[in-house]
């Protein structure tokens, strides 16, 4: 067991190695440095500017310098923002972007889950056909559709949330409903069909056979087999908010992270690129191994290091 | 022995057990198809939209880049007054009153009349008619604004040959510009046209590129198995291990110089595939320990052979409805990295830099947003219910029931 967590500890530290080295590379041979401009910089502060961010040394110099950065959290200065670097970036960014994904996922968690449920044990009555019409309308309209349409008739039209800013309890409710539509759409649709898939199973009917109350069929025995797939998804969802976040940050103007990230790739401020991909890697990786080691608490038929 | 003890039978067809027609697999998946209803809708819509795309924009008599100065900002209803037989005033968001014929054609603007305009009032005076021979036309905005003129529950007035207008009267549809215009003046209809096309354009692209890959890949791993697969997989979970966004937003501002369209196509084909070719490479595991690849290989099949002819027909099922699924999510990234401003270039337009471009004046102009993101979500849909269709239609799970 040990010796399995080692592994993969070792083995994402080994992508985030390779990650970081793409993003540097992909990063250095864009032609044009960071400080091109429309009109071209003298050459005495290009120079002066090349000095001290290091820009004029040897390639593997400089990418030796960033992995050296990375191993102390250092993430270097930002290009753009003068006199700002990355870990500043990042660190007045996360919290705001951080809390919008947590109440998404939490929203997704409390609602998707249930509606989902509910759904499947009312398998063809109204009630599944309005969860699944709302489902299928939630996959399909696109986040920045959804949060414009927020803004439109919740800010705009009836003025009773904020349009921008994250200032007021209230101004999370758009962010937050933007960003967790498709996950909660999609989680209410899986947890239906995996519910649904597991009420067929044989141990549902001898339950039922042994004269188990319905809720504790239901509540005991199917909800949990049922939860496997979509905790497996739950994981890596978190940052597929954060990556979706890019977009609803502009929209509401979130001082987030995601809102940075957007910036920087308008400004070319390539530091904060990979600054702040690095980050989500990295992010996203410890999710993953997270949701994996927690799979063998929930489900003790999976054993770790034995898969595949 | 004498030919005579042989006889013929006669050919009884009737003793026979009259068999259905044997059915192939894609025949008895079309079969099944044909039944779901919510898949046919899908693929009609499919074809509907890709008519759309493709013909529309040669049928309507603008042109996607064509910026029409006098009709900026010209919504898909209009609100207007009907003031003579025939003659009707729209008077648009940004305070330009429009000439609209009774069934909704929009044919003028009468612009102001410079040498009276009264600015501090709001008072202005346009001429409706020829140089020499006109009727004035007076908008009157005061209401806001004079003491003497408060206490009315309207705040403008039109006056036209005497008579004063309140509010509108009337509401017609918009025939000349049935989606209305941007604030450039530019045929709404004719650039959702244009930008389905392109997304539907990039969508198959990388999704042909990706399956071609994905196929390739999946199937040289599947098939060899062993230390190649192993490797080929690893750098498949090295790249699957970043949410896959990140590399094409990172490939989108590497290549920025090229043409948008293109990098759009090379960003997103250089990363979807690890999806495919997981898949296929699974179907592949499975596939080639059956008896025919044993008895291709038997017979001297070469192994190229062997994956292309007899392993990749048979994962065919479940690679189209993966295709199937990929096309919307292309073009969902698609408008994704348009809205964040790495999409295609202007002048050209996809239905997310539509989508994005209508944002500034949203609130004014909500209907610069609603059709571009309509057709985005008909898109989605319409392949989601094709897709599912082909899954309950083509798994052979269900092939029982």
């Amino acid at each position: 067991m040990k010796g399995y967590y080692a592994k993969r500890i070792f083995s994402a530290l080994i992508t985030l190695l390779i990650i970081t080295t793409l993003t540097f590379v992909m990063m250095h041979s864009i032609p044009g440095g960071p400080f091109t401009r429309e009109r071209p910089v003298p050459a005495e502060i290009l120079r002066t500017l090349n000095e001290k961010y290091n820009l004029d040394a040897p390639i593997y110099e400089q990418y030796f310098d960033y992995l050296k950065g990375l191993v102390t959290f250092d993430l270097g200065p930002s290009y753009s923002k003068i006199g700002t670097t990355v870990n500043d970036l990042i660190i007045s960014g996360f919290p705001a972007s951080a809390k919008i994904g947590l109440y998404a996922t939490i929203l997704i968690v409390l609602f998707g889950i249930p509606l989902g449920i509910v759904s499947a044990l009312k398998q063809n009555k109204p009630i599944d056909y309005l969860v699944m019409f709302m489902a299928t309308l939630g996959v399909t309209v696109p986040s920045f559709v959804m949060a414009t349409l927020i803004i439109y008739f919740f800010a705009g039209k009836l003025g009773i949330l904020p349009s921008f800013g994250i200032t007021s309890p209230l101004g999370y409710i758009g962010p937050v409903l933007a960003l967790s539509g498709y996950s909660l759409s999609f989680v209410a649709r899986l947890t239906r069909s995996s519910m649904l898939e597991v009420l067929r199973q044989d141990y549902i009917r001898t339950a039922r056979a042994n004269g188990l109350s319905e809720f504790k069929v239901i509540y005991k025995h199917a909800i949990k087999n049922a939860l496997i797939p979509v905790v497996t998804y739950i994981g890596p969802m978190v940052a597929t908010i954060l990556t979706g976040s890019f977009v609803i940050e502009k929209i509401f103007a979130v001082p987030g992270m995601g809102r940075y990230f957007v910036e920087s790739v308008g400004n070319r401020d390539y530091t904060t690129i990979t600054g702040i991909t690095v980050f989500y890697a990295a992010f996203y990786i410890i999710m993953v191994l997270f949701v994996d080691i927690a799979y063998g608490f929930i489900d003790p038929r999976i054993k770790l290091g034995k898969e595949k | 022995m004498a030919d005579e003890r042989f006889v013929f039978i006669k050919d009884n067809t009737e003793d026979m057990e009259t068999a259905r027609p044997s059915l192939t697999y894609w025949q008895d998946a079309w079969r099944r198809l044909k039944k779901n209803k919510l898949a046919m809708i899908g693929a009609f819509t499919i074809i509907f939209v890709l008519l759309f795309g493709l013909f529309g924009p040669s049928l309507t008599k603008y042109s996607y880049s064509d910026q029409l100065n006098k009709f900026k900002n010209l919504p898909p209803r209009l609100e207007i007054f009907n003031v003579d037989e025939n003659l009707n005033f729209h008077l648009s968001n940004d305070y330009n009153i429009f000439l609209v014929t009774d069934n909704g054609e929009v044919y003028d603007r009468l612009e102001p009349d410079k040498n009276q305009r009264d600015m501090i009032n709001k008072i202005y005076i346009y001429k409706y008619g020829t140089e020499d021979n006109y009727e004035e036309v007076i908008l009157d905005f005061s209401y806001n604004l004079l003491p003497s003129k408060q206490g009315y529950d309207y705040n403008f007035t039109i006056e036209y040959d005497g008579v004063v207008y309140t509010q509108p009267n009337d509401k017609v549809f918009n025939r000349t510009f049935p989606f209305g215009t941007d604030d450039l003046g530019r045929d709404i209809l004719t650039r959702v046209m244009y930008g389905t096309r392109i997304s539907l354009m990039i969508a198959f692209i990388a999704t042909l590129v990706n399956l071609l890959i994905g196929v390739v890949y999946g199937s040289i791993s599947g098939f060899e198995g062993g230390k190649v697969d192993e490797f080929m997989m690893r750098i498949v979970d090295i790249i699957n291990s970043v949410p896959l966004i990140l590399y094409v937003i990172l490939l989108m501002v590497t290549f920025k110089d090229n043409d948008g369209l293109t990098n759009i196509v090379i960003a997103l084909s250089t990363v979807y595939w690890v999806s495919m070719a997981r898949l296929v490479r699974g179907q592949m595991l499975a596939l080639k320990e059956q008896e025919f690849v044993l008895a291709a290989s038997v017979i001297g099949v070469p192994r190229y052979k062997i994956i292309f002819r007899h392993l990749i027909p048979n994962a065919m099922g479940p690679i189209i409805v993966s295709m199937t699924m990929m096309i919307p999510s292309a073009v969902f990234t698609e408008a994704f990295l348009s809205f964040i401003g790495l999409g295609v270039s202007a002048p050209q337009a996809s239905l997310g830099t539509l989508a994005n471009n209508s944002l500034t004046g949203l609130l004014t102009y909500p209907y610069q947003l609603f059709f571009p993101a309509l057709t985005i979500a008909i898109i989605i849909l319409a392949f989601n219910f094709l897709g599912d269709g082909l899954r309950d239609a083509l798994d052979p799970r269900l092939r029982k029931g």
